[in-house]
């Protein structure tokens, strides 16, 4: 008799510590994977950071130092004191000590290509705003005839890889005698990013009930007034992720830029920084730091709206 | 405040959809219309017509002595509540009523007076600064109300505004509505698929399907007499019965027949029904339409055996087999009868209908009235 009543009670003590040794192992399995992601995804930005306040002996050091034993700006000095002076093969040793006195020739066109990087980046941003967000409303909420053709010939768009359209974008860029100006570029930029905002947006709009752009427009909106007044409040998730791909796309952008900029007029950081790579002498530290002022405007714009992405990310998990 | 009439006016989307086909239709100032019918029958897009959000394909469409088949949404006087609600998620309940007041540029002290009073008389003054998100489904409908209430209009749409609302929520809000519009004194458009909605609300009752009206009148008439068996089936609950058969002048007087079932036609419809003799035809019964076996005419009896037996509390319902077809009435909650049994039912000979098979037009009105 005993035993039968207290069989049920050892049942369920077992079933609680095994399902507690079972939380607790997921647990563990979920911390440890995640941290072997984050050093995944975070090691070569440490190592990026830490070896641009190293000097050259110090990086090709073994075993690596993760931090720098003998931490110098010296390579960050000698890119802004680059800017004032051209290097020659006579003059290259004398500029960077940390580097051993090897910066490459083309240090100089660091700053400005930033800066053109930085303009053309803004540019697209803007743009792909003014001519994604009524594009997507018009597909989204107005039903008029081709619709759908239109936003399937914008989706086939990105079917077609930006190699195939060089030469073609090449001769029609030279056409309109915008080779070597950043214009090239934004207006290129532009052809590859506004199918992606238009798409990202169109599939939030959609999302939206028709009926609550049919309450305002009888509260009076007109269509752009709605738009303005209803929709890009509720899209501003969607607005931010357009804004972060326009501006990362372009600010990383390489194939085209290689082709339309020839000189430092309008020639944008990726072109720059890989330039150092095929220089008289290779100086890793001075190409680190160029690495780490590359990183700051996308990481500086990350922090600006990372309320908005993490909001983006669970937008439409729960229903309002 | 204004007067609605539809001209001939047809709708038809891409790809040769008729959603309204030929509507001809006029709603007086002040009047509650609702439009009825089941879903894709037209009733929105009509609505929708009105408030400006769909355009008309063919055909006038009238305020008063305004055509405005062109005028934009923005530019009617029309508010309008919709079944979602269709709340501003990002704005307060305060802004979501007032932002119709802001958006024509009336004055802040007008529009909080406005929005104050609307609020105080929906109960929702305490709600003001909450996120509709924050509401539940019977606050967010008041303040669907209230956002439509501050505008004045001149016409007050109503789309399905209570099928998200729970049974005994909606019979109050029902009530509520009402009082609303003698409050208003203006144009309401009301569209629904529950007739019982429609029975109580409604001035008139436009009745719709396939995008064709089907039937015009106030509640009564649509009730009492409908024109035609989709009318007659779709108001009611339970919905009518039919039962075919044939009529035989044997005896001298008509009578109406299905297999051992004769029930003698009272006079109004005996004449109706001269002409048609040896025709198919379709007798409509409500189910409330019965009485004690003894109470009703010779002639008048309904026999059957009791199939189910369904109390509803205030009443009962059974489901009889009357030769051969289910027949649902509704009898007193006193009544007694067991499920395999024979019963007689007498049936209340000014209340019967009768239909024209082929046409499923009724034979109760027209050309020999």
């Amino acid at each position: 008799m005993t035993a039968i009543t207290a069989s049920p009670l050892v049942e369920v003590r077992h079933y609680r510590t095994r399902s507690r040794l079972r939380r607790a192992g997921r647990g563990l399995f979920l911390a440890v994977a995640s941290l072997l992601f984050l050093g995944y995804v975070l090691a070569p930005i440490v190592w990026l950071v830490s070896s641009s306040f190293q000097s050259e002996h110090e990086i090709i050091s073994k075993p690596p130092h993760w931090i720098p034993q003998a931490p110098t700006a010296q390579n960050f000095a000698a890119i802004f004191a680059a800017r004032d002076s051209s290097v020659t093969y006579e003059t290259r040793k004398a500029r960077d000590p940390a580097s051993g006195g090897f910066i490459p020739s083309t240090a100089s066109n660091l700053l400005p290509a930033m800066l053109n990087s930085f303009i053309v980046a803004c540019a697209v941003v803007v743009l792909n705003l003014l001519v994604g967000v009524p594009a997507a409303y018009a597909m989204a909420k107005i039903h008029f005839r081709g619709r759908q053709a239109s936003i399937y010939a914008i989706l086939a768009t990105r079917v077609i890889p930006d190699i195939a359209l060089v030469v073609p974008f090449f001769l029609f860029i030279r056409n309109l005698g915008l080779l070597d100006n950043i214009w090239s570029l934004i207006i290129t930029y532009l052809a590859v990013t506004v199918p992606f905002s238009v798409f990202v947006l169109v599939s939030y709009f959609e999302s939206v009930p028709d009926e609550l752009d049919k309450a305002a427009r009888v509260d009076g909106c007109s269509r752009l007034q709605t738009l303005t007044r209803v929709y890009l409040p509720l899209a501003r998730p969607s607005l931010v992720a357009v804004i972060l791909f326009a501006f990362l796309a372009s600010w990383n952008e390489f194939l085209l830029a290689l082709m339309f900029t020839q000189t430092p007029a309008s020639q944008t950081l990726p072109i720059v920084v890989a330039s150092f790579t095929s220089d008289f002498t290779i100086s890793f530290s001075f190409i680190n730091a160029a690495g780490v002022l590359a990183i700051i405007p996308p990481v500086i714009l990350a922090l600006v709206f990372e309320r908005y992405i993490v909001s983006g990310l669970t937008a439409g998990a729960v229903k309002g | 405040m204004a007067r609605i009439e539809f001209k001939s006016v047809t709708k038809r989307y891409a790809g040769d959809v008729i959603a309204v086909d030929d509507l001809k239709l006029e709603i007086r100032d002040k009047e509650f219309v609702v439009l009825l019918g089941p879903s894709g029958c037209g009733k929105s897009t009509t609505l929708n017509m009105i408030a400006g959000l769909e355009d008309v394909t063919a055909g006038e469409l009238w305020f008063d002595d305004q055509i405005v088949n062109a005028l934009p949404p923005h530019k009617r006087d029309v508010a309008m509540v919709f079944q979602s609600y269709a709340l501003y998620p990002h704005k307060s309940v305060y802004e979501n009523i007032a932002f119709g007041l802001r958006m024509r540029k009336v004055a802040a002290a007008e529009i909080d007076l406005r929005v104050r009073d609307a609020a105080a008389k929906l109960e929702i003054g305490h709600l003001l600064n909450r996120r509709p998100s924050q509401l539940s489904g019977g606050q967010r409908q008041r303040v669907a109300l209230g956002r439509a209430m501050v505008r004045q209009p001149a016409v007050f749409l109503m789309d399905e505004p209570l099928s998200n609302l729970d049974a005994a929520l909606r019979i109050s809000m029902r009530a509520e509505i009402k009082h609303l519009h003698t409050a208003m004194q203006t144009t309401f458009v009301y569209v629904t698929h529950d007739q019982a909605e429609a029975l109580t609300l409604a001035d008139r009752i436009v009745v719709m399907k396939d995008g064709v009206i089907q039937q015009i009148g106030n509640p009564d008439d649509v009730y009492e007499r409908p024109r035609n068996m989709f009318v007659a089936s779709f108001l009611g609950n339970p919905a009518i019965n039919y039962l075919e058969g044939t009529i035989d002048r044997a005896g001298g007087s008509p009578v109406f027949r299905r297999g051992d079932l004769a029930i003698t036609l009272p006079p109004k419809l005996a004449a109706r029904v001269a002409a048609r003799e040896g025709q198919e035809l379709v007798l409509g019964l409500r189910p409330e339409d019965v009485c004690p076996a003894g109470e009703a005419g010779p002639g008048m009896v309904l026999s059957g055996s009791v199939d189910s037996v369904l109390p509803v509390g205030s009443d009962r319902f059974i489901g009889l087999k009357v030769e051969g077809r289910d027949v649902f009435v509704r009898v007193d909650k006193e009544a007694r009868h067991r499920e395999g049994t024979s019963i007689q039912l007498g049936l209340v000979a000014e209340r019967l209908h009768l239909f024209d098979k082929a046409t499923g037009m009724t034979l109760l009105e027209g050309t020999s009235s």
